[in-house]
């Protein structure tokens, strides 16, 4: 029913182009520096027959601000921060709590705009600057591979943000003094918007920074937009209770964002969003960062591992010899097993890959973390 | 600042904003004007519950209408009277164009309302920030919100005082009209008088205030031929200024009627404390955090002000012995609380002002508990002692030991047969108050009387 309502909806027109070309939104049209985004989203970009919906990073962007704006638009106290997962690096690149630091003489310009919101002008400018000079700063050399994103880092320094504006402010902070009370801050969610493939080595700092989410209460969502999906992603939104999407209709992302991403979890007790119908739960083994069907767990510190191992590599537990006997024992049954379901396809399924190949595999990435927070901020400007 | 009232904290509204029932009752050429302006629409927008928030936001990017069973489709299906209940008022305000079986944006309000998420656009809805002046330093933002605390507090303590005689600053002439005809204060004896909802307008917080006031406002725009539209489109736009910027007067003005209405907003605004001027003339002028918080849920008025920086929470001790004690040099609160107890000002500390109360005085405060009950921002710390709430209960029980109701005695009936014929005729109506068989009497209520009456007078003639 629900994904009938969908299709119908996705058969609409949307309005994205005139997003776009409205230049005031987004001038990416500086002819001076010459951009080339991370290798991904140049594989997002390229026309069919490569992608059947082609979406360039300016596109994206234009559709990501109009999201923003939508959040903050709703209510007064609306806070939002952006993270940019770059190559090898993760920068904070807009928080509502700390506005941009230097407003330089361009910003300073177009906040004199008597036809736009000045907050929305300010998230705008700034993470619109921040990317065009993190790109910028981005050395590309042909020979080498790109750094792996650094999505890791950026989750985290979400998750430390919701933790900082979660945190009740000591007695004598200001924000004691602005009537603002603690505890009455609502629902904080995390949003990663993703473009590459997971990372098999970083299965351990993901799934860590999972269970910081769910102590801290905060759903994270996720949109996979360019790429196979990911499995550690998919597990993220699971467990904290969020809502994944993979993108097909990547010239919708707009509307998808909007339908999916911008309700506020009491809202999505009445609206429904699209949740997932089946999750992938594979985990990476924690030896060889290889995500596996079938791996074997120590029982005592409950780390993961593809074989069975005499001494668990974590913990130093020693395992009886027979158990290990036992175990190896089934193992040819499960090889066949696993290869079994590769070549049927069953959906999703990376195959067992070793170190060195995983790391071809995982090319240049670039992905966006977004922390948002409804209710009252506390920056109270 | 601490205070009794004005940091009350804002519940995330369950019921709609006051406003809306206004817009509401507009006509559509009038809201669609309205509409025609991004500022206004974000504005409203914010006003709305959070779902209907959502039901515009899922609308607003689709250029075709889509079915309302497909929306629909979404919806939880627990929460169907929900869903339900957040359209109405979308389709009343004209925002969602009435069809049975489409839905759809109304398309000024889209187009309006993406212009304010995209930005563009030529109307200058969002105000026209003023370059920088060389001759005047600019405000700041501790001055304006200086400037628009003691505006307010003009108004709000002239009302207190009205009562007890003392002498306050009058608020200029507008503002005592505005008063006066939104029925917060009334003419008795030649001076204004605080009214019954003028106290219970002082017990809100301030933000519903202002939004009284200006409700009250919009509907006298209408009697001072003001275009309504203007006259809400300016307080829109406010709303989406920015504190601490300059906006000028120039380039919002179209035709001599706007720019009429616009300098008499000004001239009112400025005196409720809405906006500052250097002077009346000024082409310029700074939104204050009253206008700039109209839409949303933040305090509209800064919190710290005075020299004192003691404790900025619980500054009202109640002990069990009926005394109360306000920790306040804020003449304001002083006297809400007089309202209440009678302070001693032999008793007044440097800030600390110390009353003994009785119980004829408490129950004044009960009257109001459930509103008192919640000043003070939180359920956590019970507010008063056990013995003071039970203390306020029992007053409460005694005052409603007694129920008055007018009404007729029927006495003096000739013989029982008679009696129970009309007793019953009267029970068969339920006009019987009270009955007594032996005294062969019994009460009926007033509005009854005529039927009683009649009956009586139809059997009486039937009889003779």
């Amino acid at each position: 029913m629900v994904d009938d309502a969908v299709d119908e909806l996705l058969g609409g027109d949307f309005a994205l182009t005139q997003l776009v070309i409205d230049g005031k939104l987004i001038p990416l049209t500086s002819p001076s520096s010459s951009i080339s985004p991370p290798l991904h989203w140049e594989l997002s970009a390229r026309e069919p027959p490569h992608n059947t919906y082609p979406l360039p990073l300016a596109a994206f962007l234009a559709q990501l601000l109009a999201f923003f704006n939508a959040h903050i638009a709703c209510r007064h106290e609306n806070t939002l921060a952006v993270f940019g997962a770059f190559p090898g690096k993760s920068v904070l690149l807009y928080s509502s709590s700390e506005p941009a630091v230097s407003p330089s003489a361009d910003t300073e310009s177009a906040m004199n705009d008597a036809n736009a919101y000045p907050p929305f002008q300010m998230v705008d400018s700034a993470v619109v600057r921040r990317i065009m000079a993190e790109l910028d700063a981005l050395e590309v050399r042909e020979d080498e591979e790109e750094a792996p994103s650094a999505l890791v880092g950026a989750l985290a320094k979400a998750l430390c943000y919701v933790n900082r504006i979660t945190l009740p402010p000591s007695a004598n902070s200001k924000t004691q003094a602005n009537g603002f009370h603690p505890g009455v801050l609502p629902d904080p969610r995390i949003l990663i918007l993703s473009v590459s493939p997971d990372l098999a080595t970083s299965y351990i700092p993901i799934m860590n920074s999972i269970f910081s989410a769910q102590k801290l209460k905060a759903t994270i969502d996720v949109c996979q937009i360019y790429g196979p999906n990911t499995v550690f992603l998919q597990q993220a939104a699971h467990l904290t209770g969020g809502s994944y999407i993979f993108l097909e209709r990547r010239d919708a992302l707009l509307q998808y964002l909007i339908m999916s991403f911008l309700p506020p979890p009491s809202i999505r007790r009445t609206l429904s969003v699209p949740t997932q119908e089946q999750v992938d739960f594979r985990a990476a083994c924690f030896c060889h960062k290889n995500i596996v069907d079938i791996g074997f767990v120590c029982s005592v510190c409950l780390s993961i591992f593809c074989q069975p191992l005499a001494v668990c590599t974590t913990c130093r537990t020693k395992f009886p010899i027979k158990t290990l006997q036992r175990l190896n024992a089934a193992r040819p049954l499960l090889a066949t097993a696993t290869g079994k379901s590769q070549t049927n396809g069953v959906g999703r399924v990376h195959s067992a890959t070793s170190v060195s190949a995983s790391n071809n595999g995982v090319g240049a990435q670039s992905q966006t973390t977004m922390t948002m927070t409804n209710g009252p901020s506390q920056g109270g400007r | 600042m601490p205070s009794l009232h004005l940091n009350a904290p804002v519940e995330p509204t369950s019921s709609p904003h006051s406003l809306l029932p206004f817009l509401q009752s507009q006509s559509q050429q009038t809201l669609n004007k309205l509409y025609s302006r991004p500022s206004s629409c974000l504005s409203i927008f914010r006003l709305l519950a959070p779902l209907q928030q959502q039901i515009i936001m899922n609308l607003l990017w689709l250029e075709s209408t889509i079915s309302s069973s497909t929306m629909a489709a979404w919806v939880v299906r627990e929460e169907k009277k929900t869903y339900d209940a957040a359209l109405s008022p979308l389709f009343r305000l004209h925002i969602l164009a009435t069809s049975p079986i489409k839905l759809a944006l109304n398309p000024t309000f889209k187009t309006s309302m993406r212009q304010a998420l995209t930005g563009g656009g030529t109307t200058g809805s969002f105000g026209v920030p003023a370059p920088k002046d060389d001759k005047y330093p600019a405000m700041g933002i501790d001055e304006l919100d200086g400037y628009a605390l003691e505006r307010w507090e003009t108004i709000l303590h002239y009302m207190v005082s009205s009562g007890s005689g003392q002498n306050s600053m009058r608020p200029s002439k507008a503002v005592l009209y505005l008063l006066q005809q939104s029925g917060l204060m009334a003419n008795s004896q030649g001076a204004l008088q605080i009214t019954s909802a003028g106290f219970q307008f002082l017990l809100h917080s301030p933000h519903a205030q202002l939004w009284d006031l200006l409700l009250q406002y919009l509907r006298l725009a209408e009697e001072r031929n003001m275009d309504l539209v203007e006259v809400l489109s300016f307080l829109f736009m406010l709303s989406t200024m920015e504190l601490g910027r300059e906006y000028s007067t120039e380039g919002m003005n179209t035709t001599p009627q706007v720019a009429a209405t616009h300098k008499a907003m000004l001239n009112d605004l400025r005196d409720y404390g809405l906006l500052w001027q250097r002077k009346s003339s000024s082409r310029r002028f700074y939104p204050t955090r009253l206008a700039t918080t109209l839409t949303s849920s933040s305090p509209p008025l800064p919190t710290s002000t005075g020299p004192s920086s003691g404790p900025k929470e619980g500054f009202i001790v109640l002990e069990t012995n009926y005394r109360i004690y306000a920790y306040t040099d804020n003449p304001l609160q002083t006297a809400v609380l007089n309202l209440f107890v009678s302070l001693k000002t032999d008793h007044q500390l440097s800030n600390c002002s110390c009353a003994p109360t009785n119980e004829k005085k408490m129950y004044v405060l009960s009257l109001r508990t459930p509103r008192v009950l919640v000043m003070p921002h939180s359920s956590q710390n019970p507010l008063l002692p056990v013995t003071v709430q039970d203390q306020i209960r029992l007053w409460e029980l005694e005052k409603n030991r007694l129920k008055s109701q007018e009404g007729y005695l029927y006495t003096a009936f000739t013989s029982p047969a008679d009696y129970e014929l009309v007793l019953n005729y009267a029970k068969q109506l339920k006009l019987v108050l009270w009955e007594n068989a032996a005294k062969r009497c019994f009460f009926g209520s007033l509005d009854g009387h005529a039927n009683i009456k009649n009956f009586i007078e139809r059997r009486t003639g039937g009889n003779t």
